[in-house]
């Protein structure tokens, strides 16, 4: 019966080629808007932290100026300062824990006709990899020393060991940054976390960064932020060291916490040092600190903005819009052929088969909008990836579970469409039809 | 109008259509009226001036290699060679650039040593060609001279004493307007640093800042591993110099890494959200007018379709062609006022919501009205070709299916 049904559905679809182009256009249109902006909801709004979220935290301090709070949201600062972060990498509760920040320095390879280039650089102690589960092709992390003192080791991305070695373990080998010799230790696998959520500082869409460094190195190097850096006490220190010792805020830092128990005694051991820099003339602020898991952390950073709700939101009555268009048509091709319906229903068929018959028109039309919709969300896409110029390359692209949820959006959408139409029919009298035939 | 009273027991024998097609336009309305809003605002923020020379500047950023760089001799080595260059009307250096969503903002008191509030800045330190090389419009007071210029490091312990600043900047600190020769200071500070110039305006780095337009400009070098340039070429020769600008600094000093772009890039970049939102929400609002102007069309050819027979009693009655597209068209209009006054309601709850969850600009009345307009006009032309086509019923179509 299924397949007869399909077969009239198909034959009726033919039949009013130009109404039938109409209603998959409208649902191709409603469900392509609506693919558009869910597709880009749904990859900003993504946790790429999820299977490690419930033990990871990222932490905060309020050791904000004492006349006024960081934001006019009373929100405390995103970042620490150098101080309080070389303070809270003594603690050996965390099983993990990082401080670190964005910086760039130039790269070259030594005998080697490429050109100089600038990279992207992260700064970070050695657990980095560990604590966000980064995989390495070659070698590995560098040693704990390096953290404290001045060594030049490097980790290179995938991307940057293509570029500079083709691919091939580079382990032991050297490069100049700044001018300076680094031996590579490791090359981590093509690893880009959408959004950045490790680092919101200079957009959450940004890519990861192309080489990673020791904590060990800023005043060898006298390396600052390439993030942001705020500041809000006017100090005499004079210097790179002035700099370190600053109250300026720079520094991102994650922890990773196992137990309820390490969360208990990390919470201590902050309150604790808040208390101890309080008696020194530091933290004027009330006692407040900020453990936010991955998850939290990207909606406290507003991730996902107001901008992309509100074409969430209005794409969806778009697509609501785009219904009822279609049920209005869909309405006045089944009382069209209500003759049809009639005779169906004097020859025997119950009123669910031709409810049946009827709602299964309807999803063959959702069907093929759904399908044309897919083909114009990615369109779509295209175009405000187009216009985002960059800013959200990576996300501009539909998963399988995107592509699922628009075929199944369309088939919601008109099944939503045929419902109101094929029970309308279902109930006609046959014997008004039967009489004027 | 004697055809009022058929016309509407008409519409309620085929109510849920009519009804379907109230409810579309209805929803259109609310949309395209908060829509149209937002594109206004946002249309409205890119058009603000910047007050400087934006399609001449090139914007050059570069990192030396070498650890110990001697960056004050680089940059007037390469000024001497810019501002020689063919094409280059002026060029200067600076710590930040204009429109590229990076920069540095410090808050300002009229007093010495206060700790609390003060207006935010974005500040500059460049040298005595910034004007000229930005295209900015010096409206009081001097430029700065070689003399007034200080080299100091990255962390020097170093406030300046002069600044030029931007109108909005002096007439927010000094609002009687005699801003000129008077005094501002760094939040808990008692340095004093005098206004010798105002430029007309500068937009500054951060074009989503509340306080952007508030710009100090200092006459400082800031040495370090990397510089920035900005770089003004003549009207017309700005691609010309791009090509040429990296070869003739490499030449003179090849260890560094460059990165050039243009300040149009940075301000495209800059309102690439506002631009996105302003395209995408234009393209829902005239797809959504032409969805619904088609279904129109559908269901108004189906219902004349049905009522074919009817049509053609009337015409063999005595009713004109005209009678005929008129009652259609009128019946077209009553539905479709239905519809507009039910947006118009739906349209100030949608905004309410925006407005209080999205921080949405406000609905205005004019604009909901226009777009109210905009969609009765749509939806009367949509009506047009099948009630045009429904006079085109011959009296014969009558008696031939009886």
């Amino acid at each position: 019966m299924f397949g007869y049904y399909i077969s009239l559905a198909l034959r009726s679809i033919r039949g009013t080629p130009i109404l039938s182009a109409l209603m998959i256009a409208a649902i191709a249109v409603g469900v392509g808007a609506a693919m558009t902006t869910l597709t880009l909801n749904h990859m900003m709004s993504q946790n790429p932290l999820d299977r490690k979220d419930s033990v990871l935290y990222a932490v905060q301090l309020d050791g904000w100026d004492p006349n006024e709070a960081y934001d006019s949201n009373n929100q405390m600062p995103w970042q620490l300062t150098y101080k309080d972060a070389q303070a809270l990498l003594r603690s050996d509760i965390p099983t993990h824990q990082i401080a670190m920040h964005r910086t760039g320095f130039t790269v070259e390879k030594d005998n080697s006709d490429l050109r100089p280039f600038t990279a992207d650089t992260r700064a970070t102690t050695r657990d980095f990899f560990t604590l966000f589960d980064v995989p390495f092709i070659y070698g590995g992390t560098w040693n704990a020393d390096a953290d404290k003192s001045p060594v030049q080791q490097v980790v290179l991305s995938k991307e940057t060991n293509d570029k500079l070695f083709d691919g091939e373990n580079s382990v032991g080998k050297s490069i100049s940054l700044n001018g300076e010799p680094f031996t590579v230790v490791g090359v981590i696998d093509h690893w880009n976390p959408v959004p950045k959520v490790y680092d919101l500082n200079n957009g959450p869409f940004n890519d990861s960064e192309e080489l990673y460094i020791p904590f060990g190195l800023h005043r060898r190097f006298e390396m600052y932020s390439w993030g942001n850096t705020n500041g809000w006490k006017n100090d005499d220190s004079e210097g790179y060291e002035g700099f370190l010792q600053s109250e300026n805020i720079w520094i991102q830092y994650w922890v990773q916490l196992d137990t309820a128990e390490q969360v208990e005694q990390y919470r201590d051991f902050l309150t604790g040092y808040i208390r101890q820099q309080k008696e020194q003339g530091r933290f004027e602020r009330p006692l407040k600190f900020g453990l936010s898991h991955p998850s939290e952390w990207l909606v406290l950073n507003e991730a996902l903005r107001d901008d992309n709700r509100v074409l969430g939101w209005l794409s969806l009555a778009f697509l609501l819009v785009c219904v009822v268009n279609a049920v209005a048509l869909l309405l006045a091709k089944f009382l069209r052929k209500a003759p049809e319906a009639g005779v169906r229903r004097a020859l025997g068929a119950s009123r669910n088969a031709v409810f049946t018959q009827h709602l299964i028109e309807s999803a063959c039309i959702g069907i093929t909008g759904g399908l044309f919709g897919i083909l114009l969300a990615i369109l779509g896409l295209q175009s405000v990836k187009h216009l985002a110029m960059g800013y959200i390359d990576q996300l501009a692209y539909m998963d399988w579970q995107m592509v699922l949820a628009a075929i199944g959006l369309a088939i919601l959408a008109s099944l939503l469409a045929g419902a109101y139409p094929a029970w309308r029919i279902s109930r006609t009298n046959p014997s008004i039809y039967l009489k004027t035939q | 109008m004697l055809e009022l009273r058929p016309m509407l027991s008409a519409i309620w024998r085929n109510k849920i259509s009519a009804l379907l097609i109230a409810l579309q336009l209805a929803l259109t309305l609310a949309i395209i009226s908060n829509a149209a809003v937002i594109v206004g605002d946002r249309a409205d923020k890119m058009k603000r001036p910047t007050g400087m020379a934006v399609d001449d500047i090139i914007s050059l950023t570069f990192l030396a290699i070498p650890q110990d760089y001697d960056m004050s001799a680089a940059v007037t080595a390469d000024m001497a060679l810019l501002r020689e260059m063919p094409g280059v009307m002026d060029a200067a250096p600076s710590n930040q650039l204009p429109l590229s969503g990076s920069g540095s903002a410090s808050g300002y008191h009229t007093k010495p040593n206060e700790e609390i509030g003060g207006e935010g800045a974005n500040q500059f330190q460049s040298d005595s060609h910034f004007i000229n090389a930005l295209g900015m419009k010096l409206v009081a007071g001097r430029n700065f001279t070689e003399a007034d210029m200080h080299v100091v490091g990255p962390n020097d312990n170093y406030t300046p004493s002069i600044a030029i600043v931007t109108q909005q900047f002096a007439d927010t600190m000094y609002p009687e307007g005699n801003a000129l020769g008077k005094y501002f200071y760094g939040g808990g500070d008692d340095h004093p640093i005098e206004i010798v110039g105002i430029v007309e305006r500068n937009l500054g780095s951060w074009v989503n800042w509340n306080n952007a337009g508030n710009v100090v400009v200092f006459p400082t070098l800031v040495v370090g591993n990397f510089k920035r340039y900005v770089i003004r070429a003549e009207p017309g020769q700005r691609d010309d110099v791009l090509k040429r600008v990296e070869d003739v600094l490499a030449e003179r000093d090849p260890r560094r890494v460059f990165r050039i772009e243009t300040m149009s890039h940075h301000k495209a970049r800059s309102y690439a959200g506002d631009n996105t939102m302003v395209m995408v929400l234009s393209a829902v609002m005239g797809l959504l007018t032409f969805i619904v102007a088609l279904g129109i069309i559908g269901l108004t050819f189906f219902w004349i379709n049905q009522r074919r027979k009817q049509i053609g009693v009337r015409r063999a009655l005595g009713a004109t062609r005209t009678a005929i597209s008129r009652y259609f068209l009128l019946e077209n209009l009553i539905i479709a006022g239905t519809g507009i006054a039910l947006g118009l309601a739906a349209a100030q709850i949608f905004n309410h919501m925006m407005v209080s969850s999205f921080k949405q600009p406000p609905l205005t009345l004019p604009v909901m009205l226009a777009c109210a307009l905009i969609l009765l006009s749509v939806s009367i032309v949509a009506a047009l070709v099948p009630a045009l086509r429904a006079a085109n019923i011959s009296p014969a179509t009558a008696t031939r299916s009886v």
